[in-house]
């Protein structure tokens, strides 16, 4: 029992922090149609911003001030860059976000330096939970972080919020016609575009969080935002373009797998492009995806 | 019948091919073994022009192994500085030619370059230096598959190598070359001076589990510490090859807690060891009871660096080796510790001493052969016995070009028994350069030729 509980929590935290990166990306090419390669760059500044401002102030006013940093940051980022290209190529999107990105890591590696910066976890968060006080199907001593446990907590609960705000708010509900049909609602005099840059700032927001709590687990460097980027991308294709569920369950697949095959190290480096591969050929459109969207 | 001419003839001229042979051996012989005695043609950056000796220093500003290379670099300049203007080592190591006032009468001047952590960024950089900055001599660690792939550039373009922190049996063993010379220990040394003292301190009836650095260094070092552990009693339940880059261990760290091993070996060493170590802390592994023992922690390669960047709280009593500590109470360590921290205002660590060894060594066996040509000066290293460098009495194999020494096994202090900030490790037992000595022939590799390939 121990050992099947120790698996799945580890990919569970594996997963959650792949899924907050993704989740982001998938919101934004869900509403805006872009392929926003620089989302990596965007968890980057935000573990940069946490380190910075969680050392001089505390972590709790980095909570509240990296968010609104970074939402600030993906309006500008939207209103005067990406929205320019909106209607050219994906693969235009691709190298200008990319570009992005590589400038972002740069000018981090001209203030800071190449090297990771510590990240201290706050007092409250630091330390082990004894699980097997709590859970009584555990058999003897079973500790875990808190600081990975709080990354759970953290991860799903940003997930219920912004599918509740998705489903639940007016903001919402015009968001998700517009993602139907944007044409339709502005000649119903709905400004779209206003909500859409919204949502872009709303994506940032959610890499904010990516680096406030993921920040100490996956080291703050320049190169950071690229190292997650990647299997986060993957996470996005094989949860289908767009669709955030998908996100959800490609991210908790690919956190379980590496999870479970962390013994086989050959294994373990090619599984989640073997998976990948495997959903693609059988489902191109990836596993939630729309039906003839990026198959 | 054959006519007698004709024998005659053809006996002398099997004569004469015979003494040609003969004299050309007799002709070459004198010029292998005599000093000097080779005409000094020119190889890699030698013969030098003008009045400065330039050396470079290769080492890892970024990656994994960063702490290591700025510690590295510091010892290197400190080194320039003794050679030109005198102090540190020079005072102590005996034998010794160096006057510190230069090298040969040049001047010493050295340039930098970033590895990386990366073998191909490690070449691109040395290739600079070399061709570029005409650099006489290169060094710099940290990470075996990075000096490897310098040592063969090195022996590909006729420039002494003097490795920094590389501890994979590899450097000196099957990768071997001529132009390529260790000062530090190897993974061989650490499971021979190791193995005996955990399997004392925690018993000969062990499970381990090994985590591991997936490139050379790793392996060796994962191989030396299973053949010993096993010849003390212990088994080893299961290694996983981790990648450079990893920075989140949980995966690995999972798969230790679900198996029924009570021992974690980590063959991890800079940035990757500190996340590791902290990060099966943080798994609560140092608190663990697995068939009926406490769960131990061991970290063959141990350093001060290391030490100090997984914090005391998290590597009290955990046992390792390492070449060398700041707290050694020898003549020429604590020169060498006087003058580091008089110049940076803290010690140096084992990277910053085996760089700074490297160097003076280098330099004096210039001295000794009278000039830089590489070919002499590499004899003068080989076989070279030398004192006053900490460590005793240390032997620069000729075989192999490993150095041989006494290997210090060390353990983590608690936060209450640490003195100072930097005084992380005690000594809890020096292994003599006999036990360690190995013989070269285990590991197979050749040096190659005394003229550049």
């Amino acid at each position: 029992m121990n050992h099947i509980f120790l698996q799945i929590l580890t990919g569970l935290q594996i997963s959650a922090l792949y899924m907050l990166i993704a989740l982001g990306l998938t919101l934004i090419f869900g509403t805006l149609g872009v392929v926003n390669f620089a989302h990596g760059a965007l968890f980057m500044l935000g573990a940069y911003f946490a380190v910075e401002i969680s050392s001089q102030f505390g972590f709790g006013v980095a909570i509240i001030a990296v968010p609104i940093l970074l939402f600030i940051i993906g309006i500008i980022m939207e209103r005067g860059l990406i929205r320019f290209f909106y209607e050219r190529p994906h693969t235009d999107q691709i190298l200008v976000t990319f570009g992005l990105a590589i400038v972002l890591g740069e000018v981090m590696k001209t203030i800071y330096g190449a090297n990771n910066l510590p990240f201290d976890i706050p007092k409250w968060g630091s330390g082990i939970v004894r699980l097997h006080e709590y859970l009584p199907f555990l058999e003897g001593f079973v500790a875990y972080p808190k600081w990975r446990l709080i990354l759970i907590v953290v991860s799903f609960s940003t997930v219920i919020s912004l599918f509740t705000l998705l489903q639940f708010t007016k903001f919402g509900l015009i968001v998700r016609a517009g993602m139907r049909d944007s044409q339709m609602l502005a000649f119903l005099g709905v400004n779209i575009t206003r909500r859409f840059t919204i949502v872009f700032g709303i994506g940032s927001v959610i890499a904010a969080i990516a680096g406030l709590f993921g920040g100490p687990i996956t080291q703050v460097e320049p190169e950071v935002g690229m190292h997650m980027l990647i299997p986060s991308f993957l996470v996005v294709v094989i949860g289908g373009m767009g669709s955030l569920p998908g996100a959800v369950l490609a991210s908790l697949i690919l956190g379980m797998s590496i999870s479970f095959t962390a013994e086989y190290a050959a294994l373990q480096q090619i599984i989640i492009y073997l998976i990948a591969v495997i959903i693609l050929l059988v489902r191109p459109r990836g596993l939630m995806g729309k039906k003839g969207l990026m198959e | 019948m054959t006519k007698k001419s004709d024998v005659s003839k053809t006996v002398s001229r099997r004569s004469i091919l015979k003494a040609g042979a003969v004299g050309a051996a007799a002709m070459s012989a004198p010029m292998f073994y005599a000093r000097n005695a080779w005409a000094e043609k020119a190889i890699g950056n030698y013969p030098i022009s003008g009045d400065t000796m330039m050396l470079g220093f290769n080492v890892p500003q970024t990656g994994a192994y960063a702490d290591e290379g700025a510690d590295e670099l510091r010892a290197y300049k400190l080194a320039v500085k003794h050679l030109n203007n005198g102090g540190g080592m020079l005072e102590t190591m005996t034998p010794s030619k160096l006057t510190g006032s230069g090298v040969l009468g040049k001047k010493v001047d050295f340039v930098t370059g970033d590895t990386q952590t990366n073998p191909d960024a490690a070449r691109t950089s040395a290739r600079r230096m070399i061709e570029r900055d005409k650099v006489i001599m290169f060094g710099g660690g940290s990470s075996s598959s990075v000096a490897i792939a310098q040592q063969h550039l090195a022996h590909d373009l006729g420039i002494v190598f003097m490795a920094g922190l590389t501890h994979s049996n590899d450097t000196t063993g099957k990768d071997k070359r001529r132009y390529g010379f260790r000062h530090f220990f190897n993974a061989e040394m650490t499971g021979i001076a190791l193995a005996p003292i955990i399997a004392k301190e925690y018993g000969k009836d062990r499970r381990a589990f090994h985590l591991t650095a997936d490139y050379s260094w790793g392996h060796t070092q994962h191989d030396a510490m299973k053949r010993a552990t096993e010849a003390q009693g212990w088994t080893t339940v299961n290694n996983i090859m981790t990648p450079l880059k990893s920075t989140d261990f949980s995966q690995y760290l999972t798969a230790i807690l679900n198996s029924d091993a009570d021992v974690v070996v980590l063959n991890h060493y800079g940035k990757n060891m500190v996340n590791s170590l902290s990060q099966a802390v943080e798994f609560g592994m140092r608190e663990l009871q697995k068939n009926g023992k406490t769960m131990e922690v061991v970290v063959p390669l141990f350093s001060r660096l290391m030490a100090q960047g997984a914090g005391s709280s998290k590597i009290q009593g955990v046992l390792g080796t390492t070449n060398w500590n700041w707290s050694l109470q020898d003549a020429g360590s604590q020169a060498f510790v006087k003058s580091f921290e008089a110049e940076y205002g803290f010690p140096p660590s084992m990277a910053a001493h085996t760089c700074y060894c490297q160097t003076l060594l280098y330099a004096n066996a210039c001295e000794m052969a009278g000039t830089f040509y590489p070919p002499e000066v590499i004899k003068q290293l080989e076989g070279f016995e030398f004192d006053g460098m900490g460590n005793g009495k240390t032997l620069y194999r000729a075989e192999d070009h490993q150095c041989f020494k006494d290997i210090l096994v060390v353990k983590g202090k608690s936060p209450a028994e640490k003195t100072g900030e930097f005084d992380l490790l005690e000594l809890v037992d020096t292994t003599p350069r006999e036990t360690v000595t190995y013989d070269h022939k285990i590991f197979g590799g050749e040096l190659g030729s005394y003229e550049p390939s």
